[in-house]
Formats: C-alpha cells, structure tokens, sequence
C-alpha cells in the first residue's frame, strides 16, 4: 500500500501542474489578438504561389544560362578580334 | 516585318547608331574592386521595381487617416496579388537601402569621390537621404500604432535640432503632434515630392558618371588592365544580377510578408519595445550613449548635434580628402572611412539585437 503513495502524490501533483498550465495558456489562446492575414492562407493558393516561385527561379536560372552562353561568344569572337569593322573591306557597289 | 519598318521609320529620325557607338566605346576599367561598380546598377534596379510596385499600390492605397490602415488591410486581403505587390514593395525597398549603403561605403573606401567627381558623391549622398525619407514616410503609410510611434520618435528627433528642429518637425507633421496632417503630408512626399526630386538626382548622378567614366583606386591606376566595354559586356553582367536581385525580392516577399498591427491609436501609449527602422538604429544607439543633461545642457540634443557634425562632416569628405584630389594615396581618410562604417554597422547589430 505504502509502496504505491509515490506514486498518487506523484500524480495529484502532474494533475495540478497541468491544470495551472491549462490555466495559464487558456484566456492567451482564448483572447489572442486576431493576426491580420498577410499571406494566402488556403492550400490552393500557397502551393500556387510556391510552385510560381520555384518557376520564377527556373525561369531565372535559364535566363542566365542563355546570357552566360552570349556572352561567353561575344568575349571569344573579341579575342579572335573579329568584331570590329574592317576598315580595308572593300565596297560592294 | 512591323518591327523592321518601326526601326526605319526611328532611325530615319534619329541618329541612333551614334548611341550604339558611343556605348560600344564606353570602357569599364578591370581591377580587384571592380565589383563595386555593380552595386549602383543594382540600386537603379531597385529603385525601378520601387516605382512599379509603388505605382500599383497607389492604385488602391487611401491616404486618409480613417481610411489608410483599412485600405492597405484590403489590398493586401482582397486584392488579387495584393499581399505580394505590398511584400515586395516593403523588401525592394530594405534592399534598396542596403546597397545604397553599400555603395556609398564603396565609393567611400576606394575613394571614387575624387576630384573631378564631387557633384557625383553629392548626388549620390542626397540620394541616400532621399531614400531613407522614402523609407520613413512610406512607414507612415500603413497608419499601425508601430508606424505611429516611429514617426512620432523620428520627428520629434529632428525637432530636437537647434535653431531649425521645431519649424522642421511642425513641417513635417503639419502641426505640433502626428495626426492625419501627417499621413497627408508624408504621402505627398512619397508619391510626387521624393521620385520627381530622385528622378533628377538619378539622371544627374547618371550622367555625370558616363561623362567622368568609372573611378578607378588610386592604388591600382599604374596597374590596371585593358577595360572591358560596356555594352555587350557589362550590360550582360548587370542582368544577370539584376534577375538575381529580382528572384531574391520576390522570394523575400513569398517567405517574409510584413506584419500588419493594430490601427494607430494617437492617445495610447506606445507600444512596449518598439524600435525604428534598421538604417535609424545607429541613430538611436547614438542617443542612448548620453545621459539625459550634459553640464544642464539636453543630452539628447547634444547627441544630434554630434550626428549632424558627423554626418555634415561625412558629405564633406571629397572636399576635405585633398591628398587624393591630387592623385596621392591617403590613409587617414580610409581610416576614417572605416571607422564611419564600423560605427554604422556594430549599432546598427548593437541596436538590432537588444
């Protein structure tokens, strides 16, 4: 009998400091301010715009690729010093 | 085929192969710090964003102190993108001013301020007033008591001045206290007074840098390689940043949308731990280095009086620094120079984290 008392206090006491932590969190649950929505909040519209944002970066990324390649041409057609206008060229009439 | 017989029609009136010309033969120096001279690009690039979200939101934006707060509730609740328009006009704008910083410390640190590019420096600086005001009306703009109470601070900040702080803080409020005078006021600024005045100083500040061309350290004017042109080159270079730029704003905004308080509420108290925008921080740490009277003088007007030395002083440097006017290296300014962005960059972390 003496063996299990541990145990009930124990309890009692796990009782009380959980209903003084549902006390104490309560009215802040109950009376939060309202936070205003600043971002979408239904599924349907946060996963477009997570999908819009990853095709944005794809879209990016592409775009650089594009603009790295011509430019790589354009220093190496400057290298070769083809890309200026050859003075001696003939006319063609 | 319409395209073509535009481009007839254009270069038939005007001279355009003049402008390729002259792009074609504008050079950018090559050195270590060449980097820097990308930070201006991206600044332009924010402040063009700035204007076409800007001029989005005034679409639905009501500048009335019964009407501000809710109507920016509405946009960013009803209106289709209406969240996304405002994020990004909000992180457009912190990025805008981070590199401003950037590169003005830049232009501080290898000291392109030098001799015959003055005019470009103080263009550049009123630059960097004129967007943090941007910064600080368009807070108001949101009419919350955080926005409320930060504009009320800086105000009477600037009121402290002596001499010209009261007739400054009664303009910039429209009357002794922030009121609905104040949104109207700060509105006007931001939507017609500040980008007709950047607008200019942009074009100046512009221009004279194409007719100076790139500054280049004296350090490294012995050594610097052949520069590269400008246009394809570094106009290429520039877009690539700029499409990064762009991808980081819109994911900033995605990410971090920025929160919306409560109404302002002109006789309640300010809301506890409130804290000015990050570029008034060193401002504010300043302050609280002084205790409130110095020899029965106001501490905190003695602390503005410093930071107005200290900053009359910083737009003054291309004019003071006359060791690099001549060419000659000076290291007491890029000591300065370092101590200026030290000070700016430890209260700025100081005021952030306490």
């Amino acid at each position: 009998m003496n063996n299990k008392r541990p145990f009930v206090i124990a309890k009692r006491i796990s009782l009380r400091v959980y209903l003084l932590i549902v006390a104490i969190l309560l009215p802040s649950f109950v009376f939060a301010e309202e936070k205003i929505p600043v971002f979408p909040t239904s599924p349907i519209e946060v996963y477009t715009v997570y999908a819009t944002l990853a095709l944005l970066w794809l879209g990016i990324i592409g775009l650089i690729v594009i603009i790295k390649m011509k430019l790589n041409e354009i220093e190496r057609i400057q290298k070769l010093g083809i890309d200026k206008e050859d003075s001696q060229a003939p006319i063609l009439e | 085929m319409i395209w073509l017989k535009f481009k007839n029609w254009f270069e038939e009136r005007y001279d355009i192969n003049e402008l390729k010309k002259l792009a074609k033969s504008k050079l950018v120096p090559r050195h270590r710090y060449d980097f820097l001279y990308y930070t201006g690009g991206i600044t332009l690039f924010l402040f063009i964003l700035q204007f076409i979200t800007g001029m989005v939101l005034a679409f639905y934006y009501i500048p009335h102190v019964d009407y501000a707060y809710e109507s920016i509730i509405d946009i960013v609740t009803k209106i289709n993108l209406g969240w996304f328009f405002r994020s990004f006009h909000h992180w457009g704008a912190q990025l805008c001013i981070v590199f401003v910083f950037i590169h003005l410390f830049g232009t501080l640190l290898v000291k392109a301020y030098r001799k015959p590019r003055e005019i470009i420096w103080v263009t550049g600086f009123f630059l960097l007033v004129i967007s943090i005001f941007f910064g600080l009306s368009g807070y108001l703009m949101l009419w919350d008591e955080r926005a409320f109470a930060a504009v009320r601070v800086a105000t009477g900040g600037a009121g402290n001045l002596p001499v010209v702080g009261s007739f400054i803080k009664i303009f910039l409020r429209g009357g002794t206290d922030v009121t609905g005078e104040t949104l109207i006021r700060f509105y006007a600024f931001h939507v017609a007074i500040l980008p007709v005045l950047s607008l200019l100083l942009i074009g100046v500040h512009v221009l004279l840098v194409q007719y100076h061309g790139m500054s280049v350290p004296v350090s490294l004017e012995n050594k610097q390689k052949a520069g590269e042109p400008f246009f394809p080159n570094v106009f290429y270079k520039d877009l690539m940043i700029w499409l990064v730029v762009l991808g980081i704003v819109a994911t900033l905004a995605v990410f971090l949308p920025p929160e919306i308080g409560n109404k302002a509420d002109p006789l309640a108290p300010p809301p506890e731990g409130i804290k000015p925008e990050w570029y008034f921080l060193f401002m504010m740490e300043t302050l609280e280095l002084f205790p409130g009277t110095i020899y029965g003088f106001n501490g905190e007007t003695i602390a503005i009086i410093c930071v107005t030395i200290g900053i009359i002083f910083f737009f003054l440097i291309p004019f003071l620094d006359r060791k690099s006017n001549r060419g000659e290296k000076n290291h007491l300014f890029t000591i300065i120079a370092l101590i200026y962005l030290i000070y700016f960059v430890a209260t700025t972390i100081i005021g952030f984290s306490t």
